[in-house]
This record gives C-alpha cells, sequence and structure tokens, in this order.
C-alpha cells in the first residue's frame, strides 16, 4: 500500500544522521575524552560528588516549587471559570519564555540592597540558596502549568462527566483529573528539573555554587582546563541517562492524551470562591511579571545600540534556522513516534536524552567533537550554535508534533497511499497541510526556546557570533546595570513580539 | 404513582440549533424505557438534560417529582440528582482499577459497607475475579459489565444509558442486553435506554419512545407502535420486515 518505501527510510535516516551528529557525537566522544589519566582523581573527588549532590538538590526543590505552583495554577486555570483566565494565562507564561537569567536581574533590581523595595536583608535571602530556588521556581513554574493544562485539555469529556455524577469539583480533581493529567504533569517536573539542573546563569549571578558553573569555568573562565571539563560533565551526562530512563519508564509508555469521541471542554463554576481564586491566579501571573517591570523602571536606552552589537540579529537568525531544523526533524521523527515505529522511538529517545543532559554536557561534547581545523567552517561560524540548538531542542520538535499526528487521523495518510502517493508527497501534500497548526505552532516555540538558550550558546558561539543572552550574561558581570536591565527588556519585548506575530499568525489560520 | 422521570415541553438550543422542541416523555418507576430515533434526532441531549449537563431553555425536568431542571437553570447538581449513567464511550477511569471505579461514588460509605456492595455486584455481572484490574486490561465485554456495574453500584432510582452496547458484536450484544434487562429488572430500576438499534430496543423495553427533530414522535409499547404507527419514521423503524440491525 505504501509505494517507494526507500523515501520514507531516507527521510528517517536524514534526520537520524542530523541528530547523531548534533547529540550522539558529541555525547559520545565526550565520554572518550573523559577517559583519561586525571579522571579517576577527579571522579572519586569528594567535593566532586559534595558539588553534584548540591546542584540536584536545588533542582528538586526548584522543582518542588515549580509542582506546587503550576499544578493548582493549571487546574484552575484550565479547568475553572476564573475570570479573565486565558489573559491571566499568558501573563503567566511570558516569563517562561525568557532566560532565566533576566528574571534574576530582575529580582535584583527589586530585591537587591539597591533594589526597589530591596534592604540588605532582602538582598541576602536573594543573593543565596533561598533565592536561586524562588527565581527559578517561579521561571519554571508556568511549564508545570501548561503542561498541567495541556494534561487536563486532553481528557476525555465523558471521563469527568462519569465523576460528576457521582462528586463534587475537588473530588473530582484531586481523584480523577490530576492523576489522568500525570503523566503530562510528571513530562513537566522532568523539564523543569533538568531546565534547573542545567541553569547557569542565576546560579553564578546570585553566587551560588553549582556544577554547571564549575564547568564553565573550565571552558571559558578563569579555571580554563577543557580536559577537566570533559570529566567533570560524565556524572551530569549519568543523570541525564538516568533522567531518560525515568521518561522512558514512568511517561513515554502512556499517552500523554486520553482521547474520547468530544473534545469540548468542561469547567467548573467556583461559585463563591470564583474571587478569591481569581485574585489568586492574576496575583501569581503579575508577580511573575514583576522582574520585567523592575527591569523596564531600572533600564538606560542610551548607548544601547553600541552595547547590542549584532548580538540580537544573531539570536533571531541562529534560533529561525535552528527552529527551522527542528521542525523538519520532529516532522520526520514525530510522524514515526505517531505510527509507533521503532527507529524514530529510537530517535526520539536520542532527542529526550539531549533534552534532559545539561546545555554545558552538550557544549563541551560540540566542542570536542567540532573543534578541529577540519571542521572550522562549523566551529568558526554560528552553525555551531546552530547545531547546538537542535540536539538541546529537537524534543520540542518530536514530542509536539508526534501528539499533533497521534490525535489525527492516520487514514488520511492511508487514503492517498491508495492511490499511489509516496512518503514525500503524502508528507508534502498531506500531513504537512492538515497539521499546519500544529506545526507553525512547533516552529515557534522552537524558536522562541533557542532565543532563551544560555547554556548552549555560552559554551560554544563563534567570534561575533554572541547571542543577546550571551552578551546579557558577559555584561552583567562588569557592565553598567542600567545598560545591562536596557538589553535585558529589549529581550524580553523581541520575545514578546514575536511571540504576538506568531500567535496572531496562529489564530488567523485556525480553520486548519 | 409519581414518575421516575418526567420532561415537560423541554427546549435546549445548542448554539444556532435547536436540540429538543417540545419534548415530552414520562418513565415510571421501575419502567424500562428505549428511546429510539436516528442519528441526530437528539437522544443524547435528552440523556445529557437529565444527568444535569445541559440545562433546558425552556420545560422542566423532574426526577421522582422533584424539579431537577427548569428554564435556563439547574436547580439540582448533577451529583446530587442519584442517576446512574452508561456512557456511549463506557468512560471508564483508565488509572483506576475496576474497584476503584465502582468505589469512587461510594465515598461517604464505611469501608467494609463499600467492599460488600461492590463485591456483590461484581459477582453478579461475572467480574468477581477481575476487581483490581485496569480497564485497559478488560475486553470489550468486560469493560460494559464494569461500566453497567458502576452505574448500579449507587442503587440508583433511575439509571441513563447512552448506546453503551453500540460497538459491540451481535453475540455479544445479546448477552449484554439480556444481563442489563436482568439487572434493572430485579432492582425495579427505572432506565431510559438511548439507542438506534430497533432489535436492541424490542428487546429491553417495556416501551419505546421514538423521537425525531427534537421532538417525541410517538411513544407505546412495540405492539402498539407497530399496530399504529403514529408517522412514518415509526413504521420504517419498527416494520416487522425490517432486518434487525446488527448495531
Amino acid at each position: 500500500m505504501c509505494g517507494r518505501p526507500w523515501q520514507e527510510r531516507a527521510a528517517v535516516a536524514l534526520a537520524g544522521a542530523v541528530l547523531l551528529a548534533s547529540v550522539a557525537a558529541p555525547l559520545v566522544v565526550l565520554a572518550a575524552d573523559g577517559v583519561h589519566a586525571d579522571a579517576r582523581a577527579m571522579l572519586t573527588a569528594a567535593s566532586t560528588w559534595s558539588l553534584l549532590a548540591w546542584s540536584s538538590a536545588l533542582a528538586a526543590l526548584v522543582t518542588a516549587v515549580a509542582l506546587t505552583v503550576g499544578v493548582p495554577l493549571g487546574v484552575l486555570l484550565g479547568r475553572t471559570d476564573i475570570v479573565a483566565r486565558r489573559a491571566a494565562f499568558l501573563a503567566h507564561a511570558f516569563p517562561m519564555f525568557l532566560p532565566p537569567l533576566l528574571l534574576a536581574l530582575g529580582w535584583f533590581h527589586l530585591f537587591g540592597q539597591s533594589g526597589l523595595v530591596g534592604s540588605d536583608a532582602t538582598a541576602r535571602i536573594l543573593f543565596g540558596p533561598a533565592g536561586v530556588v524562588g527565581v527559578l521556581g517561579l521561571a519554571f513554574a508556568p511549564i508545570m502549568t501548561a503542561l498541567t493544562m495541556l494534561g487536563l485539555d486532553a481528557i476525555d469529556p465523558s471521563l469527568i462527566e462519569a465523576a460528576r455524577l457521582l462528586a463534587r469539583p475537588p473530588r473530582i480533581t484531586a481523584r480523577i483529573l490530576v492523576p489522568i493529567a500525570w503523566p503530562a504533569i510528571a513530562l513537566g517536573a522532568l523539564v523543569v528539573f533538568s531546565l534547573a539542573f542545567s541553569e547557569l546563569g542565576v546560579p553564578m549571578f546570585l553566587r551560588v555554587r553549582a556544577y554547571p558553573a564549575a564547568v564553565f569555568a573550565r571552558l571559558g573562565g578563569v579555571d580554563y582546563a577543557p580536559g577537566e571539563a570533559f570529566v567533570l560533565v560524565l556524572p551530569q551526562l549519568a543523570i541525564g541517562a538516568a533522567l531518560l530512563c525515568i521518561e522512558r519508564r514512568a511517561i513515554g509508555r502512556r499517552p500523554l492524551t486520553v482521547l474520547g469521541l468530544r473534545r469540548d471542554r468542561l469547567v467548573f463554576a467556583l461559585g463563591a470562591w470564583r474571587p478569591i481564586a481569581t485574585a489568586a491566579c492574576w496575583a501569581i501571573a503579575l508577580l511573575g511579571l514583576a522582574p520585567i517591570a523592575a527591569l523596564a523602571s531600572r533600564a538606560s536606552w542610551r548607548e544601547l545600540g553600541s552595547w547590542l552589537g549584532a548580538s540580537a540579529r544573531n539570536g533571531l537568525i541562529d534560533g529561525a534556522v535552528a527552529a527551522t531544523a527542528v521542525t523538519a526533524v520532529g516532522l520526520v521523527i514525530g510522524r514515526g513516534v505517531a505510527r509507533a515505529q521503532a527507529p524514530a522511538r529510537a530517535l526520539d529517545a536520542l532527542a529526550v536524552l539531549a533534552f534532559v543532559t545539561p546545555g554545558a554536557v552538550l557544549g563541551a561534547g560540540l566542542i570536542a567533537v567540532w573543534n578541529r581545523p577540519a571542521t572550522q567552517l562549523v566551529y568558526g561560524t554560528s552553525a555551531i550554535v546552530v547545531l547546538g540548538y537542535v540536539a538541546r531542542y529537537a524534543v520540542l520538535g518530536t514530542r509536539p508534533i508526534a501528539i499533533a499526528l497521534a490525535r489525527g487521523a492516520a487514514s488520511l495518510e492511508d487514503a492517498a497511499a491508495t492511490v499511489g502517493a509516496g512518503y514525500l508527497r503524502r508528507l508534502v501534500r498531506i500531513v504537512v497541510p492538515s497539521h499546519a497548526r500544529a506545526l507553525a505552532g512547533t516552529w515557534l516555540l522552537a524558536f522562541v526556546f533557542c532565543l532563551r538558550d544560555l547554556e548552549t550558546a555560552v559554551l560554544c558561539y563563534p567570534p561575533g557570533g554572541e547571542t543577546l543572552p550571551v552578551r546579557i550574561f558577559a555584561l552583567e558581570a562588569n557592565g553598567r546595570p542600567a545598560v545591562v536591565a536596557g538589553l535585558a527588556v529589549l529581550h524580553a519585548l523581541i520575545t514578546a513580539g514575536v511571540l504576538a506575530l506568531g500567535l496572531a499568525l496562529l489564530r488567523a489560520r485556525r480553520t486548519w | 404513582m409519581t414518575p421516575a422521570i418526567e420532561l415537560e415541553d423541554v427546549r435546549v438550543r445548542l448554539g444556532a440549533t435547536t436540540v429538543l422542541n417540545g419534548f415530552r416523555l414520562q418513565v415510571a418507576a421501575g419502567e424500562l424505557v428505549t428511546l429510539l430515533g436516528p442519528s441526530g434526532s437528539g437522544k443524547t441531549s435528552v440523556i445529557r438534560a437529565i444527568l444535569g449537563f445541559i440545562a433546558p431553555d425552556a420545560g422542566v425536568i423532574k426526577l421522582g417529582g422533584r424539579v431537577a431542571s427548569e428554564s435556563g437553570r439547574t436547580v439540582i447538581p448533577p451529583e446530587q440528582r442519584g442517576v446512574g449513567a452508561v456512557f456511549q464511550d463506557l468512560a471508564l477511569w483508565p488509572h483506576l482499577t475496576v474497584h476503584g471505579n465502582l468505589a469512587f461514588g461510594l465515598a461517604r460509605l464505611r469501608r467494609d459497607e463499600r467492599d460488600r456492595r461492590i463485591a456483590a455486584i461484581l459477582d453478579r455481572v461475572g467480574l468477581a475475579d477481575k476487581a483490581y484490574r485496569h480497564p485497559g486490561e478488560l475486553s470489550g465485554g468486560e469493560r460494559q459489565r464494569v461500566a453497567i456495574a458502576r452505574a448500579l453500584v449507587l442503587e440508583p432510582k433511575v439509571v441513563a444509558l447512552d448506546e453503551p452496547l453500540a460497538n459491540l458484536d451481535v453475540l455479544l450484544k445479546r448477552d449484554l442486553v439480556e444481563l442489563f434487562t436482568a439487572l434493572l429488572r430485579e432492582r425495579a430500576t427505572a432506565a431510559l435506554y438511548v439507542t438506534h438499534d430497533p432489535a436492541e430496543a424490542e428487546a429491553l423495553a417495556d416501551r419505546v419512545a421514538v423521537i425525531q427533530a427534537g421532538r417525541l414522535v410517538q411513544a407505546g409499547t412495540i405492539a402498539e407502535l407497530r399496530a399504529q404507527p403514529a408517522a412514518p419514521l415509526v413504521e420504517q423503524l419498527l416494520s416487522p420486515r425490517r432486518k434487525p440491525n446488527a448495531g
């Protein structure tokens, strides 16, 4: 029935080659380079493991804060009649698309010693573990909120109606909604832990020791020793592999959606609790925007152009190219995952591994693979940053597209196959047009995540190729605070513009 | 005697479409009525209005003589109506075991009483040994049995069934129709059973109500409807020469 099977094999092989070059090769080379005489001493040092445990504990606490804030908010915004809940969600979600370092800078302008509402006491709390956990917890809570809403949205309404005949909304939420949405919530927790464990900018800015900072110091800082860095990332690689195992066992085998016959969304009326719940939701949403407001109040716009250089343009171009590659790779692999094909599932696992592996590991691996005389065309140009983005964010292409295709009817493609359409023709003429909104949404998500990336780009950007988050990170230590605040606000505005434009275009083509 | 279910001149609009228009029906206590009609005739809307998921724009819905909904207002919320339901897609909660699915609605009972009731109904539907399986581990017929057990374990006075056997093969459907009928009769539970299959309607019901375009066309026993069909649709659906619909 499926003509020209070589086309599908070639497409999967090509997508696989991209992932192997950007993910597998760096990790393999890194592991091989890590095996040298000093490795044993470094890996058995108590300081290495205590720092790793400390960073893991911080990431776990960040995850706990994000879960505590995000899951209730996801339920309230996703399944109740909160006033203007869509606007509240957009306000709450926006900080998720900014580098957490920007938010830390904003909190500094609020609670630092000379902050708008700062004092010695608030500065002591901010510049410590509690500050890191609070800043990152609030920064990543929207991820939990969004995934909780996604999980709840995918529940067949008849499952909820069956429960509504027997119990009141609080019990339905605790016993039916949240447990059924568990795969999405668990995925959110995994994503938040991975991002928090990878985070470089916030702990460094708030002067809290963290494992990624130790790796970074050996690759681009005062303790330059790339060999040591390659050894140091091995435990992180092991944690990334452990997170992949958790994802495969606890989440990957269960569908993110419990699909039924109907797609309408049932909403619980909060009754007398509506004003209180609305106030709480909006308070959390506005709290997330407070650091951006603080940055705006302290920003200087004079001479911003000279400090900005080409960084904004670099980020936009690199991000757009990477997002296009992520979407293309995601289309091929995501389709294979939706059709339960083993090679696609293996490549999807590789993409998950790259995402849960700290950015410093990927960055170090890319350096190890591509920093050679023969490959300067890649390593010496922005191609290395694009490669890093594709590696880190490939999963943002494979998963949403797999879910979208799984929700659609496979028979659309089958019908095309019966009249002789080969794989590429079906992909271009049937799959892409019928899932255009999902693909456009995927591209937008990947693009915004590339724009906000610091951890991957900071380790491997070429001379003159730094992105805006990298520029802010570099200036934060010794630049004028008002200029840094200006650059941060500019980044927030660029992100807001991209999101607004993207969402407007997506909405305009809603008929798909 | 007070009817178990009473719909008086019920009108329901969904968006721009009027799905029920002056619909009237009574189901007596312990009576089994099938609601028969073609696709899009408003059958499911009748069930959803009785369950309290949609409020009628006009008219009254009474359960056991109490006003449950009237003219744009839900008087009794779904969880307080005491109506059991079996949904077309069964709506078994996938993360709960069979026991968990049945226990969810019995939270107010003491644990021993709850377990006794669950064991009794599972024994009756032949699933005593499957209590701790998840729905995904059961066959299609077993899932149907769990769905009817979940509806009846609450010992409701009224059960609403929305095409629960729509996707089953003929043999399995026949077995389950017999089981459903026996269970409902031995508990004297009033039931409104939605179907588009005349054979199913005939096998189950004391009375058949035929619905078309949101209106009740005719209600009565199969014999009455066959003897004096009030509309061509009734004749078409219940003609003895009509080949039974396998589903």
